[in-house]
């Protein structure tokens, strides 16, 4: 393609590209713009004097990093609990034959498109019944509900992946049925269970509704509800400190993108779009 | 002491039965391969030997010891894959030595023996390679690698050549012939290349539809099919196969008749419908009594292949030397040599109907 | 000879093995998703008061108001709209950006990670920002409009209509645009090249490429992407809920929502059950279709 061709589609491409993304810059922006600068008419679209007394007072003066610290807890409890059932589930549904297998297979799939609202009341009051609501726990069964559909659904599909003929050379060299998944297995499926994991850590950290519904207290709040009842019990809106919130809970992601993100474009590949 | 038994072995999956009934022994030492079109059998059959895959019914021997209930790693055999299943993670002394560590060999003895079947299939400069960095033809070395290493007593091969190419096929022909010659070991071939088959196997299985056709040497399955099946399946160009009636010594196909012996024939043979089949090279162009027309001429080199239209049945494919002078569109008399006709029955199984005994191969 | 047992004893150890792996799955499955599920369906018939949890048998009657009452009739038209609305933009834009995206440029790979990034954001980030941004008084939105002089006046964004229900669909195209732009994007890089040379050869303009070329090779991950989206764009609860609460008034009160109000708000979690199974009921169509073009072509 002729350079200038190039150059053109380049700056064409980058605007739009620019624009979907506005939002999020406008996001930083307006996370470091002083308080002063906010409410300016017409906004300013740089900040005149960068700040990052937000970020100084979200962590000093709000329960940010409590609920920060429970999203994390919950998110990596969710993610461990749900990616080893599923892993195992998934060898278990692709690779050996029983009685109901199929129909086992065809309710993931169902489960995999169910509405969390339809489990939120059932689920509820079992938790209150159980004496657990208002706990981490009770979220990271909840948020159960739908990872592991998702996750088993995914292993399942990079599970597929592995060649069928691998676990049987482990076992005619030797290996038993789990020495074999092991030996073998394990090490082939480690990308998809990679992959599966960060989908798995991104859903449960980005979690509302079941957040909302059961649980009532800070100590156990994770960020995603915390944010917006200290929007919500504020007078005045916080922007700026919202802002800033927005752009920290958003680091974990922020990672993930820059240093894993073949695994999440592979588990794309994998499961969650199949045709 | 390892030769191989299976009684009555049937395979049902869900929605089709992959093997009906199926019964074949392998002698101690013995290579024997397994042939027939895709979906005949053959890879169940191994599958199960192995320990794969588990028999619905029936009864598999190995060294006369029934083993439906040994897991694969205990029934003393090493497999060879066709996509040759090499441990991705693993380097290539890792994937040899894999078998070993499976069986609490330690690890000096491990190296010794890994180094020895490295040596004996030219391997030794790759064994910190993975399988990722090396060609189709080395992938296959170090999976016979892996297969060697535990000095089994029966090898069990799935169309371990059938990924490579065409040169370096019949190069590993070779190298498995001498292999099988130096470990004196039995070995189960599966494949569904005739060729490999017939220059490799002191015997063949020939299989088709789950059903075990012919179980004999290779120069048995070519010169004495026992069914259409196999008349048809062996050979390339393969058995020119007419329909037509018998009569006493007449054999009549769309009006023209050729001369039958029929003390060749079981005398249980009736007259009636029946199928004629002549091997390509066993048509005499020129010499008979049979009216055809040329059709096209082929000329490989070393010979010439002609398909000649006759009346009342399908293309027929003669075999002429390279030198002889045939035009397409030239009429010619052919005749068959009589001592080398097949006949079937046209219905059933279509078993072949000649008497066996006298009927030798030419030395 | 003895009467051969059908399965040897390895093959059946196998299957114990195999059982024994989905196990806990099954065990968490049945806990956490088929016993709430079923539970929906047996709470939908009772009247229960929330705070006391104290209730009583009442029959089809909720599914009888559901029925005759204008509630959920309007909800589910709510939600059509917005699912019919949202998920349109998203298949435009996510394939009009695929193909730009497929093309050669620089720095494409990280146009790509900002292209995906909303995808995997937060829906609670996702709504803060967009609600600052639609901000009457002080959001970007209103003033680049007022520049471009699309508007004179700022608007109110969320909070009439038909603003409100504009808003929530841009806000949902965007978010979830990205999850096309992948689909489509992976499938556009196994689109043989020569098919595009054969077209040319046959004088094909770029034009009559997308449609005679690109279209027929992207329709099947169309028809899955446009599946599953829509079952997701239709039970979506967070994004709606945040940005307007299901206002002004009901106006973009989708049936998630309804459901969520019904039982913690009004406090009637009987009720909100049957709505909660009827919206299930109205769901399985799609998600019926969906199982079977997935569940055949797993065989």
């Amino acid at each position: 393609m002729p350079l200038l061709r190039k150059a053109a589609l380049s700056l064409f491409v980058w605007i739009v590209v620019l624009l979907v993304s506005f939002p999020l810059i406008w996001m930083v922006i307006t996370s470091v713009k002083p308080q002063t600068e906010l409410f300016r008419i017409p906004p300013t679209w740089l900040p005149e004097t960068v700040t990052f007394e937000h970020y100084w007072t979200l962590l000093s003066e709000t329960p940010f990093l409590l609920y920060f610290r429970n999203s994390v807890i919950l998110s990596t409890a969710t993610t461990i609990f749900v990616v080893a059932l599923a892993t195992l589930g998934a060898y278990s549904l692709v690779r050996f034959r029983y009685r109901g297998r199929e129909t086992l297979a065809m309710l993931v799939l169902f489960t995999y498109l169910l509405p969390s609202v339809v489990l939120i009341i059932p689920l509820y009051l079992m938790m209150v019944s159980l004496g657990l609501s208002n706990t981490l726990i009770s979220l990271v069964l909840a948020y159960t509900t739908f990872a592991l559909p998702y996750a088993l659904w995914l292993m399942r599909s990079f599970m597929e992946g592995v060649p069928p003929d691998l676990e049987a050379a482990a076992m005619v060299d030797g290996a038993s049925r789990m020495g074999a998944f092991r030996d073998i297995i394990f090490p082939q499926l480690l990308p998809g269970i990679i992959s599966t994991a960060l989908f798995t850590f991104i859903l449960a950290w980005n979690e509302y509704l079941y957040a909302l519904v059961l649980v009532n207290s800070d100590s156990s709040r994770p960020l995603t509800t915390g944010v917006m009842s200290m929007l919500i019990s504020a007078f005045n809106i916080e922007w700026s400190l919202l802002m800033a919130a927005s752009v920290m809970m958003s680091v974990p992601l922020i990672i993930i993108f820059a240093f894993l993100q073949s695994y999440l474009t592979s588990g794309f590949g994998g499961g969650a779009v199949k045709g | 002491m390892a030769d191989i038994e299976l009684r009555n072995v049937r395979k049902a999956f869900i929605n089709f039965v992959a093997l009906e009934d199926l019964n074949l022994r392998i002698e101690d030492g013995e290579f024997v391969a397994l042939l027939g079109p895709s979906g005949c059998g053959k890879s169940t059959t191994l599958r199960m030997l192995a320990g794969l895959e588990f028999p619905t019914d029936g009864e598999i021997r190995i060294g006369g010891k029934v083993v439906n209930d040994v897991a694969p790693g205990k029934r003393d055999i090493a497999m060879v894959f066709q996509s040759y299943a090499l441990y991705p993670h693993m380097t290539v002394a890792q994937n040899i030595a894999y078998p070993l560590k499976k069986r609490g060999v330690d690890k000096a003895e491990r190296d010794r023996k890994v180094e020895r079947a490295a040596a004996l299939l030219h391997l030794e400069p790759l064994l910190s390679r993975k399988p990722k960095q090396l060609s189709g033809g080395q992938q296959q070395r170090v999976a016979l690698g892996r297969a060697l290493v535990r000095e089994p007593e029966v090898f069990l091969l799935d169309e371990p050549l059938s990924n490579l190419d065409a040169k370096l096929r019949s190069y590993m022909r070779i190298e498995l012939i001498e292999l099988h010659r130096q470990l004196g070991k039995t070995m189960v071939y599966v494949t569904h290349d005739q060729l490999e088959a017939m220059t490799m196997a002191h015997r063949i299985a020939v299989m088709n539809g789950g059903k075990l056709q012919q179980f004999d040497t290779p120069d048995a399955i070519y010169n004495r099919p026992a069914n259409l099946f196999v008349a048809d399946f062996i050979g390339t160009p393969s058995m020119n196969l007419m329909e037509g009636s018998l009569s006493g010594s007449n054999f009549t196909v769309g009006g023209q008749s050729v001369t039958i012996d029929r003390s060749r024939l079981k005398p249980e043979t009736t007259d009636g419908a029946a199928v004629l089949g002549v091997r390509p090279e066993d048509i005499m162009l020129g010499d008979g009594t049979i009216d055809a027309v040329v059709e096209l001429v082929e000329n490989t080199g070393h010979e010439k292949i002609v398909a000649l239209a006759v009346k009342g049945c399908d293309r027929i494919l003669a075999r002429a030397p390279s030198g002889s002078a045939i035009t397409v569109g030239e009429a010619v008399k052919i005749g068959f040599d009589q001592t080398k006709t097949h006949l079937f029955e046209k219905d059933g199984e279509g078993r072949r109907l000649n008497l066996d005994q006298d009927h030798n191969s030419l030395p | 000879m003895p009467n051969r047992p059908n399965q040897t004893t390895l093959e059946r150890q196998y299957a114990r093995l195999g059982i024994l792996l989905i196990a806990p799955t099954v065990v968490v499955f049945s806990a956490v998703i088929v016993y709430p599920l079923l539970a929906a369906i047996y709470l939908s018939l009772f009247s229960i008061y929330t705070p006391t949890l104290q209730g009583e048998f009442v029959g089809i009657d909720n599914y009888v108001k559901l029925l005759s009452g204008k509630l959920f009739w309007q909800s589910l038209g709510v939600t059509l709209t917005w699912t019919v609305g949202t998920l349109t933009l998203q298949v435009i834009f996510g394939v009009a950006m695929a193909l730009l995206l497929n093309r050669s440029f620089w720095f494409r790979s990280l146009a790509r990670s900002l292209v995906l990034f909303p995808y995997f954001l937060s829906t609670v980030v996702a709504v803060l920002v967009w609600r600052w941004l639609f901000n009457d008084l002080y959001g970007a939105l209103n003033h680049i409009l007022m520049r471009v002089g699309v508007i004179d006046m700022p608007l109110d964004w969320l909070g009439s209509m038909p603003n409100a229900m504009i808003g929530i669909i841009l806000v949902g195209a965007w978010k979830y645009f990205p999850f096309v732009v992948i689909a489509v994007l992976a499938r556009l890089q196994t689109i043989p090249e020569h098919l595009y040379e054969a077209a040319k050869i046959d004088g094909a303009g770029p034009i009559a490429r997308f449609f005679d070329v690109t279209l027929p090779q992207l329709r099947s991950v169309l028809t899955v992407i446009i599946l599953l989206r829509a079952i997701w764009d239709f039970k979506e609860f967070d994004l709606i809920y945040l940005l307007t609460g299901g206002g002004p008034v009901t106006s973009t009160q989708t049936l998630a929502l309804l459901v969520y109000k019904e039982a913690f708000s009004l406090n009637q979690m009987g009720q909100a059950a049957a709505y909660a199974v009827a919206m299930m009921l109205v769901m399985l169509v799609f998600m019926v279709v969906y199982i079977r073009r997935t569940g055949t072509k797993e065989t």
